[in-house]
């Protein structure tokens, strides 16, 4: 379960300070998929930096079942990012000289699973996301962008986490294609457990979510 | 796939670039290596030049020039005394005189040849020969020594291979009138072991015959000190002495202590400074090595930290999404110091066969380079083996003639020192190389190290 209380971030410009994310609050619950909707500039990327421990809030706490993620330290915020939190961005950002299966096994790595059992996992995971056998040893440039982003998806469960970000998964895919992803996305969560928080600016990919929030000027609000 | 298996497969994502950077650092490597081996090459010859020199300092009179005299003759009294100094182990004393035919029976196997002729024209020139009917003759020259022992075997004659082959030597204290001579003499004049001749109006009796191999250092007749001092009226006089210091280390500060002793009339040269004169061409080449060596390894460094630079500012995003997903700092830096020790091997390889061929040359190029400009001020023709006045053919060696033998001596071991200089590559300078090697691939890696600390993985998400 995720709880984020009273979350604030500013950021200081040439052109004054701008407060991207002012006192957010929301919780979710295990393999609940969350919906961010937000227009350019709303500070959604800035909360889903904030919630994936990339970037330090500047008050508020973030807590994941029960454990309290604000004030860990670099290196602590490191490991948990590894093992509890997957991204899946807009633009896949596989590494391109790897294969599909090698940049699966690469979460596996950094979340330190043992070595014999991570080929298998990744396998397995490529394997949940529709990715067939024939396709786990390419490379990126070798896969649609539809596969690449199953292959971001694979990536970001493999390890287990509790905690999935997903920074418009859909944005550089065609419609069918971005439904089929939002879709593969829900079903993950509920199989794995994990939470999901979709941050997108489509409406159509939000209505999918179990929970849509909307953020306008680093402010949250439900929408019913 | 662990950090390092990935920075080695990174560094081949761009062939065109990996070809590149290993081609320039292989170039920047080669030139380490070949300075590094050149730098050997000549501190080994150098070493070798030195463990040879001798620890004796010569002296003889100012303005002393061989055959045409010079200078105030040294005091025997004076150079006794230098056995009083600290580190001194033995002095040789000699007297060098040069007989007319009117002073004595013998008569010179130098041929007089073209020059003498021509030189022997002028009275002015004072060159101690006689001047008959038909023309010039060189003068038959004798040494008076306190050590014929080590005379005939390289002392006063300078040659080193002098072997009495008839007779015996004279006593060091000897008053007779008694005489060891040069084969070539021996020959000239028909004499064996036991004949005379006259020399200042006195009847002098051969004791020895020697062979140095060389015509004109058997061209010479060798008495006891005290003896030609009395028959050539020079008594307390010297034209030479050598010294004998106890270790190298020393020679120096005896050749001063001997200078100071002697004051201005005596002219002081030692074995040390000689040889360092004569390497200075190699002491140039050592220099120019070591600067080169240090630029080229710089040189590769700098090569290789701009390219490691380019690379992490073009995979900044990736690095970000690394991050994003968990990789530590220290896992990132592994992946791109594997990358950039890939690349220096390579260059490595590449810059060890380059190096390795290109050695010999650069070293060869870079001392004939040095001493074709130290040699000319150095070698003065017609001393060495023009022959002052003597004929065509040269002028005897001798440690008492410092523009005679000296200098022949040290030409040659100039120009051996040079000539037998070969470089090749060792163990020291493979390791030497390979840690070279290794302080690239730290500086090269360093850098952008601290680079993709500084990258923040919430950038990614920012330009998404």
């Amino acid at each position: 379960m995720l709880k984020v209380e009273k979350l604030n971030k500013s950021f200081r410009t040439p052109a004054g300070d701008v407060h991207a994310v002012k006192d957010v609050s929301f919780s979710t619950n295990s393999g609940q998929v969350v919906a961010i909707i937000g227009a350019s500039g709303s500070g959604k990327s800035t909360l889903l930096s904030l919630v994936g421990l990339l970037d330090t809030p500047d008050s508020g706490s973030i807590d994941v079942n029960g454990a309290a993620l604000a004030s860990l330290s670099a290196a602590g915020r490191t490991a948990y990012r590894a093992k509890q939190v997957g991204f899946v961005f807009q633009s896949f950002n596989l590494v391109p000289n790897l294969t599909a299966l090698e940049n699966v096994m690469l979460a596996l790595e950094f979340a330190q699973w043992p070595s014999a059992e991570r080929e298998t996992r990744a396998r397995e995971m490529l394997s949940m996301v529709g990715l067939d056998e024939g396709k786990a040893d390419r490379r990126p440039a070798k896969l649609s962008g539809g596969e690449q982003q199953r292959v971001a998806i694979a990536r970001a469960f493999a390890a287990k986490p509790e905690l999935i970000l997903a920074d418009e998964p859909t944005g550089a895919l065609d419609r069918a294609t971005g439904q089929k992803i939002v879709a593969l996305l829900r079903d993950a969560a509920q199989s794995q457990g994990a939470t999901v928080l979709v941050v997108t600016h489509d409406e159509k990919v939000a209505a999918q979510a179990d929970r849509r929030l909307e953020i306008e000027d680093g402010v949250l609000t439900e929408i019913a | 796939m662990n950090a390092l298996r990935r920075g080695v497969k990174n560094a081949f994502r761009n062939a065109m670039r990996s070809v590149g950077v290993v081609l320039i650092l292989g170039v920047a490597i080669a030139l380490s290596i070949s300075m590094l081996v050149a730098r050997d090459a000549v501190t080994n010859k150098i070493n070798a030049v030195r463990s040879t020199t001798g620890t004796t300092v010569t002296v003889s009179p100012a303005g002393f020039f061989g055959f045409s005299g010079g200078g105030t003759p040294l005091s025997e009294t004076a150079v006794n005394k230098l056995l009083s100094l600290p580190n001194v182990t033995s002095v040789q004393e000699s007297l060098s005189q040069d007989l007319t035919s009117n002073q004595t029976s013998l008569k010179t196997p130098t041929p007089t040849g073209f020059l003498g002729r021509h030189f022997g024209q002028g009275a002015s020139f004072g060159l101690g020969g006689s001047r008959q009917s038909g023309g010039f003759t060189i003068p038959v020259r004798v040494i008076g020594t306190n050590t014929p022992g080590t005379a005939v075997t390289g002392g006063a004659n300078g040659g080193g291979t002098e072997k009495l082959v008839a007779g015996s030597a004279f006593s060091s204290t000897s008053t007779a009138d008694v005489a060891v001579i040069g084969q070539t003499m021996a020959t000239k004049n028909n004499l064996v072991v036991g004949s005379t001749f006259t020399a200042w109006q006195h009847t002098v009796t051969v004791v020895g015959i020697y062979s140095s191999g060389s015509t004109f250092a058997d061209s010479e007749v060798l008495m006891p000190l005290a003896t030609v001092q009395k028959l050539a009226s020079a008594a307390n006089q010297l034209t030479g002495a050598t010294i004998t210091v106890n270790n190298i280390g020393n020679v120096t500060s005896v050749s001063t202590a001997v200078a100071k002793a002697l004051g201005s009339n005596a002219s002081v040269t030692n074995t040390v400074q000689s040889v360092q004169s004569e390497l200075s061409p190699l002491n140039s080449v050592k220099t120019i090595s070591t600067y080169t060596l240090v630029g080229a390894i710089l040189g590769a460094a700098i090569i290789l930290l701009l390219s490691m630079l380019m690379i992490v500012r073009e995979r900044r995003r990736e690095i970000g999404v690394l991050k994003a997903i968990g990789a530590t700092n220290r896992s990132i830096v592994s992946q791109f110091a594997a990358e950039s020790t890939t690349f220096t091997l390579l260059g490595s390889v590449v810059g060890l066969i380059f190096g390795v061929i290109i050695a010999n040359p650069i070293t060869s190029a870079l001392v004939n380079a040095t001493s074709s400009s130290s040699t000319t001020g150095f070698v003065r023709p017609g001393f060495g083996g023009g022959g002052f006045g003597g004929g065509g053919n040269g002028f005897p060696p001798g440690g008492n003639h410092p523009f005679g033998g000296g200098f022949g001596f040290h030409a040659h071991a100039f120009g051996s020192a040079l000539s037998d200089l070969h470089a090749s590559a060792g163990w020291s300078s493979l390791v030497l190389a390979f840690l070279a090697a290794l302080l690239i691939a730290i500086v090269g890696s360093a850098v952008a190290a601290s680079t993709i600390t500084r990258i923040s993985p919430a950038e990614v998400l920012r330009s998404e």
